[in-house]
């Protein structure tokens, strides 16, 4: 009962009538989507349990992320197909993994923002694809060439220079 | 120089704006989150960013999950990986491999893959590592052991988990009570690929939700392996040799692809409680077993009302000679036994041309039981004994 309340009304998609809830961002902007959708989001999913009225206010995403992370929700959430041979499911997987792969093709001020967001909401899925893209970012990097990429200062003093790769001699071969 | 705090760098940044020096970004995410994208790497890669500023110092130490050895790294190889791990694993200390347990996906991974492990000299060592994830509550755990064609041992003592929920086996010779996981008391996931279990007399687990066992594993071939997993959902068996598996009572599972080459199989025996409007449409694409001459089934195949589901199964049994039914009762303790055989004038082209006897047995001879017997009689098979127990 007390679900319902946030539930602002009810939409065609798919062909079947759905529930659809409200997301309110930090900067006011509304987004209407299907339950099911914002139910990856485990944050969401509480809020819609514990009800209210006049949508969920989400204070710390902006609408620009909340966009993107919604996007990926209604992918992920899409109603499966009814007859399920594995040929359709095999090809649903690949469609999937293409629509991960373009998703992530944003700026890295933009793939931190997904990051928080994502850690924030909740979102298993996109927390790890956004948390291994950036891992991709780094692999078979220099320390140097990380530092630039991600504007990382090197903040140790030399002598803690000098005992570090002491320390580390046998693991960097 | 004096070093500069987080704070105040990232006062400098902002204030010198992106153009001079970009802003910290990784910098500025929760450790939770940075833990987890050193999780995502090899392990290698993970031990190097420790220098890259104090903040790095020690994070890598608690990365969310441990990737040793990859198809990444071929390089790696023998007593200096050993070496590496051994260092990295006492670096890590007891850092569990799951900062984040509201979240199960595929971060608290330890992944073994090593192609150049090809004798079983590192054995123990590796042994060893995987003791050390499961003490690290490592939640979900991939030992494989790729690009090889032996097949790396596991110690045959159970595991004792309290966080173990996803384990991957690949390429692996598994012994003794290895997959007695009575005392993973959150396993649900368990795959079994590329896997030789001609020694395991029983795989079993109270929790296990999904059971696959696929990719040319070699099952038992002296003894049928048992399985026990009372709360299995889901059960993939695809491509796999040896005898065919007793399945033990599994009353929730509502998914099964049993898409045998036990098609192989001699002997099956279903006894599960399957949701029966969901099988039924896997039956559509119910796999010919064409060596299937046993076939044991219980109630569950036989609602009242709507046996297409056991019409299916004998269609799709084309050698099979003998058909048990176990009806609401324990097999050996059935009161009422009924034994049938195809009309030899009139046989029906539903069922397999081989078929000369079909068992039933159950407590009392109920309408339910009158419902199978009109089934069977429409296929032309007729009773011949009847036989009731004192």
């Amino acid at each position: 009962m007390a679900a319902a309340d946030s539930c602002d009304g009810i939409s065609t998609s798919g062909g079947g009538w759905e529930k659809t809830v409200t997301l309110v961002s930090s900067d006011d902007a509304r987004f209407e989507v299907r339950e099911a959708a914002a139910s990856l989001s485990q944050t969401v999913r509480r809020m819609i349990r514990a009800g209210g009225d006049g949508g969920i206010p989400l204070p710390k995403v902006d609408a620009r992320t909340l966009s993107t992370v919604l996007e990926y929700c209604n992918k992920h959430a899409a109603v499966p197909a009814p007859a399920p041979e594995s040929s359709s499911a095999e090809a649903a997987a690949v469609d999937l993994e293409w629509f991960d792969k373009e998703l992530m093709h944003v700026d890295l001020a933009t793939l931190c923002s997904l990051i928080r967001a994502a850690d924030y909401l909740e979102v298993a899925g996109l927390l790890d694809l956004t948390c291994k893209t950036v891992a991709d970012m780094i692999k078979s990097k220099t320390a140097e060439e990380i530092r630039q990429m991600f504007g990382i200062q090197n903040d140790f003093t030399p002598e803690e220079e000098e005992q570090l790769s002491r320390e580390n001699a046998g693991v960097f071969e | 120089m004096a070093p500069l705090t987080r704070q105040r760098k990232k006062a400098l940044a902002a204030a010198a704006g992106p153009s001079i020096a970009p802003a910290d970004r990784l910098g500025a995410l929760p450790d939770d989150a940075l833990r987890r994208i050193l999780g995502f790497l090899p392990a290698k890669d993970v031990v190097r960013t420790c220098v890259l500023g104090r903040h790095w110092r020690h994070l890598w130490k608690s990365a969310s999950g441990l990737r040793i050895g990859s198809a990444e790294e071929p390089a790696a190889c023998g007593d200096k990986l050993m070496e590496f791990v051994g260092s990295l694993l006492q670096a890590r200390g007891g850092s569990p491999l799951e900062t984040t347990p509201k979240l199960n996906h595929e971060t608290n991974l330890l992944n073994l893959i090593n192609p150049s492990l090809v004798n079983g000299y590192y054995e123990p060592d590796i042994n060893r590592w995987i003791r050390h994830a499961v003490m690290c509550h490592v939640r979900v755990l991939f030992l494989g052991f790729s690009r090889t064609l032996h097949w790396f041992e596991v110690v045959s003592l159970p595991l004792v988990s309290q966080h173990l929920a996803r384990l991957v086996l690949f390429m692996l010779e598994l012994n003794g009570n290895f997959l007695d996981f009575s005392s993973c008391s959150v396993l649900e996931q368990l795959e079994i690929d590329h896997c030789r279990l001609q020694s395991v007399n029983r795989i079993s687990s109270q929790s296990l939700k999904s059971l696959s066992i696929i990719g040319f594993s070699v099952l038992a071939c002296s003894f049928h392996t048992q399985i026990r997993s009372p709360n299995l959902i889901s059960l993939h068996m695809e491509c796999i040799t040896g005898r065919a598996p007793v399945l033990e009572r599994m009353p929730s599972l509502v998914e099964a692809v049993v898409d045998i080459n036990l098609s192989q199989a001699k002997k099956l025996v279903l006894s599960a409680n399957i949701e029966m409007i969901i099988f039924r449409r896997d039956l559509i694409w119910c796999p010919i077993f064409s060596n299937l001459k046993t076939l044991l089934l219980n109630e569950y195949w036989c609602v009242p009302g709507d046996l297409s589901a056991l019409a299916c199964i004998l269609e799709h049994s084309p050698v099979l000679e003998k058909l048990t039914l176990q009806l609401f009762c324990e097999g050996s303790k059935s009161k009422v036994q009924i034994k049938g055989s195809p009309d030899p004038a009139k046989r029906s082209t539903a069922i397999s041309e081989h078929l000369k006897i079909v068992e039933i047995k159950c407590e009392v001879l109920d309408q339910k039981i009158q419902n199978v017997l009109e089934f069977l009689s429409k296929l032309n098979i007729h009773s011949y004994s009847l036989h009731f127990e004192e």
